[in-house]
């Protein structure tokens, strides 16, 4: 029997092992890579203008052609990985931590209270989220935390049913029955016994819900509910690649791939790791 | 040997892991004549699931077949065409699993499930209803016509295991796998199950490979016994012989370690310390040897082989082929 | 005074009666098993003591104090004296702890912060015989025989007066069993535990238990010490059940006597005695309904008893 290792070590050498999560962890990492040192590797400033030079294609100078106003797309591609993942990741860390907590008390606590939440979340889900959007938008104006809330705020419902599910099957199991032979309160129970065992099925949701949330953030910024101009943002660019189409069709590459890029990433990445979160399929390797 | 129906022959299974090849079983060497019941024990370990899904051909994808033939009627399974293993399965050869709250399809009726196991036959679908009621009543289910109609959750767990039975033989097999088929039962339904094994296995006249690590119900039910240890057979022979003549020191210690046999209240019962080893990692020599009270340093060097002692009984143990038996 | 008083214990989910009124004592250091088919209530009982289970009606004296009913938090400080043993060895642990965490647990529950946790996880594992470093193992790198000691760890940790046992034995090999056996007789000779214990094993229970109770349809049929119930059964559920038991031998002719049919439906017990359509030797005067009737300590609710 080997040495027993960190669960974290275990989980990446497993993802590293498949040839799909590998692809995923390298594309995740050049993304947030990008993202964190994005002020060094942009060669410009992804928002100082240079009318001479705008809408030229590919070039040294500019690896990925130039706007309508002559700003650098390819520093702005860069910089608007770092606004997606400026959305993405609080919103969908948000989402998972409200709705584990929910989740499993709606599934551990009494039927009265698991009643009342699933009735909050089948409510919130039956808002159409773009909708739902339009009109928060319409009433405290377009701003990044806008989309960051509206986008935590729709998803917490798919993780509390998760979640809630996990913790209905794990109350059952003779761990915890144990556990409440020897007196542990609810929170012991729930935080160091549940939770472990919940939060890995709510981490592999996650990742396949990040690349949504960046595909909502463009969606939104394409219809301009999103980050203000001139901040940049892929779906911002998406937009204006989209009217300036017949002049050049450079930006809709610069927007577009990246989307394309961390929507593959991040879900390779998720599908690995639901593999190797699983025990039972651990257990096989 | 014409007269067996079933001959593993040298058979020896490796696992492909991550830590290296598991040499699941080794040397595998055993018949099942037509007719007779065979058990096989052995603790945890000791590879009898392996076996069973070697002789239905059910592996798991990181199996490789090293040596060895599983003759079924003198035809080799291991070589033979997935199509044709697909026609013996539930026909000629067929399996009851441990778990009986788990073997059938919740959500179809008892009467459908035995009728649709009949796909191979021609018959109407009367005659096919007919044919599962006649069973269910063979193996003891009262009233047998209406509960056809009834649902697997409404039986309880003897009454399940029954039914597996039941649909196990409705094909008249020559060879019934029984895997630890009354491991999950209380003591009187176990014993009621391999009663009703019995009548049925004269009614029918199919061999039956028992496997169970309840001596109690072997002695009782089995004609041969072979005892499997770590993936290899230590010891086989006839039921007599192996549990009043053990030869293996396993055997032995297994035997004495049941609480069975103990009458009076005993403060402490024997046991056998150890582990078994692992199997990635084979040591040299005997595979018993660390645990065994009598090794001698012959045991640490070769492999006992499995030795015919007398007309069947034949052991794998250094201790019988010494030139002066103390 | 006993360690244990349970009196007409009565448990019902919804109008199913699991329990219909259970009653016995344990002395200190005395083992005591609970026998019975599985749905006869035997897991439901333990339970129901721990608090674990619903019970309605009827009383459970712990040392002298009535604990049915209790809040869990009332019942917190009690549980370092009951200490509850599961069926699974290794679906009792919970996976993502390391065996140290594991045992140490209930320090941690009944908030002993100033003890020394590595220190009592090495004196617990030498106690069941497993060497320190499975400190740092998690359950599934064990096996059942090794999980099933760090289980046997954990109960003793707090040095309990009581261990309630559900299948101890269960998912064991015949080997390990022994060892886990004697293991348990051991502590029990030197600590002066107290034990209920859940088999259906009867090979088991002749060699643990003092006193067993013969469980049917939730209620206790029959009750006395362990020679005596194996030596001459009175109530016929017992003599079926003990003949229920083939020898690992041969040549020993297995003299079972078969119970009649299905165990009946709790939602629609029978009338009178409710083993009567059961019972191979039902008499006509059956359709009374039996008393339990105590004679030299030995328990009985038979109107045709065995001689």
């Amino acid at each position: 029997m080997s040495k027993p290792r960190s669960e974290l070590h275990l989980i990446l050498t497993g993802v590293a092992r498949d040839p799909l999560g590998l692809m995923g962890l390298i594309i995740v990492g050049t993304i947030v890579f990008c993202a964190l040192f994005a002020s060094w590797i942009t060669p410009h400033d992804p928002i100082g203008m240079n009318i001479q030079d705008r809408l030229q294609g590919p070039s040294l100078t500019y690896l990925l052609g130039t706007d309508q106003l002559g700003r650098d797309t390819f520093s702005r591609v860069i910089a608007g990985g770092q606004v997606a993942l400026k959305v993405a990741l609080p919103a969908v860390f948000g989402a998972m931590t409200i709705g584990l907590t929910l989740g499993m008390i709606a599934g551990y606590g009494p039927k009265w209270l698991d009643n009342l939440l699933m009735l909050f979340f089948d409510t919130i889900r039956s808002f159409p989220t773009v909708m739902f959007a339009l009109a928060v938008v319409a009433l405290v104006g377009p701003s990044l935390q806008t989309v960051v809330l509206v986008v935590m705020a729709t998803s917490i419902p798919t993780y509390g049913r998760v979640a809630r599910t996990q913790t209905l099957t794990l109350r059952n199991s003779e761990f915890i029955l144990a556990e409440r032979s020897m007196g542990a309160s609810m929170a012991r129970i729930l935080g160091v016994h549940m939770l472990p065992n919940i939060v890995g099925v709510l981490a592999v949701l996650a990742a396949m819900d990040i690349p949504t949330v960046i595909a909502l953030e463009a969606g939104l910024s394409f219809l301009g509910l999103g980050v203000k101009p001139p901040t940049p943002s892929w779906g911002a660019l998406l937009k204006d690649g989209y009217s300036l189409i017949r002049q050049t069709p450079w930006l809709v590459v610069g927007g577009g791939l990246p989307i394309i890029l961390a929507t593959l990433g991040f879900t390779f990445l998720g599908e690995s790791l639901r593999d190797v979160v699983d025990p039972k399929l651990r257990k096989q390797r | 040997m014409s007269d067996s129906l079933l001959e593993i022959d040298r058979l020896s299974v490796d696992y492909e892991t991550a830590r290296g090849d598991l040499k699941a079983l080794r040397d595998i060497t055993f018949d099942v004549k037509k007719g007779e019941i065979v058990g096989i024990v052995g603790e945890s370990g000791c590879g009898k699931s392996t076996l069973i899904s070697s002789i239905l051909r059910l592996t798991a994808p990181n199996t490789r077949f090293r040596e060895g033939e599983v003759r079924f009627k003198g035809q080799d399974l291991l070589t033979l065409p997935e199509r044709k293993m697909r026609d013996l399965r539930g026909a000629d050869i067929s399996i009851v699993f441990q778990d009986p709250m788990q073997t059938h399809n919740p959500v179809l009726s008892v009467g459908r499930q035995m009728v649709d196991i009949q796909h191979r036959s021609s018959a109407s679908r009367a005659d096919k209803r007919r044919r599962a009621a006649q069973m269910l009543g063979a193996v003891g289910i009262p009233d047998p016509e209406a509960r056809l109609d009834q649902f697997p959750h409404e039986f309880s767990g003897g009454m399940r295991q029954r039914i597996a039975i039941a649909m196990a033989l409705i094909s008249e097999p020559s060879l019934l796998i029984a895997d630890e088929p009354t491991t999950a039962l209380d003591a009187t339904l176990e014993v009621q199950v391999i009663e009703r094994l019995r009548e049925l296995q004269q009614e029918y006249n199919c061999a039956i490979l028992f496997i169970s690590h309840h001596l109690g119900v072997i002695a009782e039910l089995c004609d041969r016994v072979v005892v499997m240890y770590a993936g290899a057979v230590v010891e086989s022979g006839e039921v007599r012989e192996i549990f009043h003549n053990p030869k293996h020191p396993y055997t032995r210690r297994l035997i004495d370690c049941d609480p069975g046999h103990i009458k009076e209240r005993a403060r402490v019962l024997p046991t056998i310390p150890g582990e078994v080893p692992d199997l990635a990692n084979l040591p040299q020599g005997c595979i018993f040897q660390d645990r065994c009270d009598q090794a001698m340093p012959r045991c640490a060097g070769d492999v006992p082989p499995l030795t015919t002692l007398k007309v069947g009984h034949q052991a794998a143990c250094w201790l019988n082929q010494m030139e002066d038996p103390v | 005074m006993s360690l244990l008083e349970v009196n007409g214990l009565k448990t019902s989910y919804g109008n199913v009666n699991v329990l219909a009124g259970i009653t016995f004592k344990v002395e200190p250091g005395e083992t005591y098993a609970l026998v019975g088919e599985s749905g006869s209530g035997k897991t439901t009982v333990i339970r129901a003591i721990a608090g674990l289970a619903p019970a309605q009606e009827g009383s459970v004296l712990f040392d002298g104090q009535e604990i049915r009913g209790l809040s869990e938090r009332a019942m917190r400080p009690l549980r370092k004296d009951m200490a509850m043993m599961f069926q699974d060895p290794t679906g009792s642990l919970s996976p993502r702890l390391t065996i140290r965490n594991l045992i140490t647990e209930p320090y941690r529950i009944q908030g002993m912060k100033d003890r020394d946790l590595d220190a009592e996880a090495k004196r617990l594992l030498s106690l069941v015989n497993l060497p320190s470093h499975f400190a740092d193992r998690y359950p599934y790198q064990l096996s059942g025989g090794q999980a099933r000691r760090v289980g046997v760890a954990r109960a003793l940790a707090l040095e309990p007066k009581l261990i309630l046992a559900d299948e101890p034995t269960a998912g064991l090999d015949v080997s390990v069993q022994g060892e886990l056996l004697n293991l348990m007789n051991d502590l029990r000779e030197r600590l002066g535990l107290a034990m209920v214990i859940i088999t259906h094993n009867l090979n088991v229970v002749r060699h643990v238990a003092d006193r067993m109770g013969i469980m049917y349809l939730g209620r206790l049929v029959e009750e006395g010490t362990t020679e005596a119930i194996f030596e001459e059964p009175r109530h016929p559920y017992t003599h079926c059940l003990l003949s229920a038991n083939p020898e690992p031998d041969p040549d020993a002719r297995l003299e079972w006597v078969s119970l009649i049919g299905e165990p009946p439906s709790l939602l629609n017990r029978p009338k009178g005695c409710e083993f009567r359509e059961r019972c191979p030797f039902a008499k006509d005067f059956c359709h009374n309904t039996p008393t339990w009737q105590i004679e030299h300590g030995h328990g009985l609710r038979c109107l045709a008893p065995l001689s």
